[in-house]
């Protein structure tokens, strides 16, 4: 079972800066790039995912391999990644106190959220919501 | 009872450090990931879930828990994991963050399959005589006891070292820790944490729907779960709120079925809190045998354990109390059912 587990989170390493590997991950360091951002993609009809972690974070860690995979299979929807250091009042208005929390939102507004290093239930809410 | 199966019963190591380092704020946490799963490699258990907060992070395992605060690292595992095996290493990579090994203190109960324990877990005096051999020299204050019960076969085994500033410490740590153990868990019950036939959901998911099912996300409310359920059965999970953790193991087998549940507290916690937060976590399971120990540096917090069970159809049957450098009194007491089941 332990080699199937650590197969289950190992993938391609992700780049922590602005240069992800897949380009629909992209990670904000900056509160007015990240509200154009954001208020750029609340206009469209696209889902978009937006991961809270920090650099310290363990358990943050362990999750980037399955997001990335996640990024490149929903190219139809917009992952964002924001540290909560960097970004503390983003952090605080969606009330992310533990991590990784992810926020789905749809048109600007919270759909959903996954609390920890959850594959399978973030999975399952991005397939759910995507679409319609 | 059968003649072999999955272990539940838990064996449960505390390394608590200390560093000069005023900005290393996060001590142990920036032990790389990496690093920790080398360490889980020589016990033999691998991560599944996790989360973190501003305080610990929390890690759910294949063979159940890992929680990492700046000065102190919990392991708990059950089945046939090396545990102790963790005790150098973890030495190692906290040493080269600046952090000093202060008090050390490992428990277990007595497990349901002895013979199939893998070595230095063949019995208590060779898990002291391994873990001695991997303590640095600065714990100069050391401990080892076997708590009884009426029952021979079922003890609860405790060792614990410290360094000679541990009366200092000692004023400051308010920590109440509660490990309860049950067992003969009730059948409907137990049958919840069997994944359900021809249902594909994997890991977290179908952890999360046992949390809900079984009503364990109402044990403390305010707490942010981490779930997970194996194949075919079992379950665990990890809860944060703050800076405590909860946890709780499941193995529903008929025959050997086990349900551990485990959290901190403090000295100044309301007793209502303790008393409703035990008498919900027993409930889950309505188990036949309970017992539960209680670490602390208060010698009258025990007495909220039996107000908690009692109410429930069960019995104190025994009782014993020691204390130990640092941890403080150890209060180990087992219940059973005031009537027994056919």
């Amino acid at each position: 079972m332990g080699s199937v587990l650590a197969s289950f989170f190992n993938g391609p390493n992700s780049a922590e800066e602005d240069s992800s590997s897949s380009s629909l991950l992209q990670t904000f360091h900056s509160a007015p790039r990240w509200q154009l951002h954001f208020d750029s993609v609340k206009e469209t009809s696209k889902l978009m995912v937006i991961d809270f972690s920090a650099s310290w974070c363990g358990p943050c860690k362990l999750m980037e391999p399955a997001l990335s995979a996640m990024a490149d299979k929903f190219s139809d929807v917009e992952f964002a990644k924001l540290d909560v250091d960097q970004l503390p009042d983003v952090a605080q208005e969606f009330g992310a106190q533990a991590m990784p929390t992810f926020v789905l939102l749809k048109k600007g507004k919270e759909v959903d959220r996954v609390v920890g290093a959850k594959k399978d239930e973030l999975e399952k809410k991005i397939d759910k919501y995507r679409c319609c | 009872m059968a003649v072999s199966g999955f272990e539940g019963f838990e064996k449960r190591l505390e390394l608590q450090f200390f560093g000069d380092d005023p900005l290393e704020n996060m001590g142990l946490r920036l032990i790389d990931f990496e690093s920790l799963e080398q360490v889980l490699h020589a016990v033999n258990c691998t991560v599944v879930s996790a989360v973190g907060n501003h305080f610990f992070d929390a890690y759910v395992l294949s063979e159940s828990s890992l929680f990492v605060y700046p000065n102190k690292i919990i392991i708990k595992t059950c089945g046939t994991t090396q545990l102790l095996k963790s005790v150098r290493p973890l030495i190692h990579f906290a040493d080269k963050l600046n952090l000093t090994l202060c008090e050390c203190r490992y428990t277990r109960g007595s497990f349901i399959f002895p013979k199939s324990q893998p070595f230095p877990h063949t019995n208590f005096k060779e898990e002291v005589i391994y873990i001695e051999e991997n303590l640095p020299n600065n714990l100069v204050y050391r401990k080892a006891a076997v708590m009884p019960s009426k029952n021979p076969s079922y003890s609860w085994h405790v060792f614990t070292a410290a360094d000679q500033n541990h009366h200092r410490r000692r004023s400051l740590n308010s920590d109440v820790t509660f490990e309860v153990c049950m067992t003969e868990l009730d059948r409907h019950l137990a049958r919840r944490f069997f994944k359900k036939t021809g249902d594909c959901k994997t890991g977290d998911l179908a952890g999360k729907e046992m949390t809900e099912l079984t009503g364990i996300d109402d044990i403390n409310p305010s707490a942010f779960i981490c779930d997970f359920a194996f194949d075919p059965c079992g379950y665990s999970m990890n809860g944060i709120d703050g800076d405590r953790y909860s946890t709780i193991h499941v193995t529903p087998e008929d025959g050997y079925s086990y349900a551990s549940f485990e959290c901190v507290g403090s000295v100044y916690d309301d007793d209502v809190d303790i008393v409703e937060t035990l008498k919900k976590a027993v409930q889950v399971f309505k188990p036949a045998t309970v017992s539960i120990s209680t670490t602390s540096n208060s010698r009258e917090v025990w007495t909220k354990v039996a107000r908690a069970i009692e109410p429930l159809g069960l019995k104190c049957r025994t009782f014993a109390m020691d204390e130990f450098p640092a941890a403080g009194s150890v209060v180990f007491q087992t219940f059973t059912a005031a009537t027994r089941r056919k």
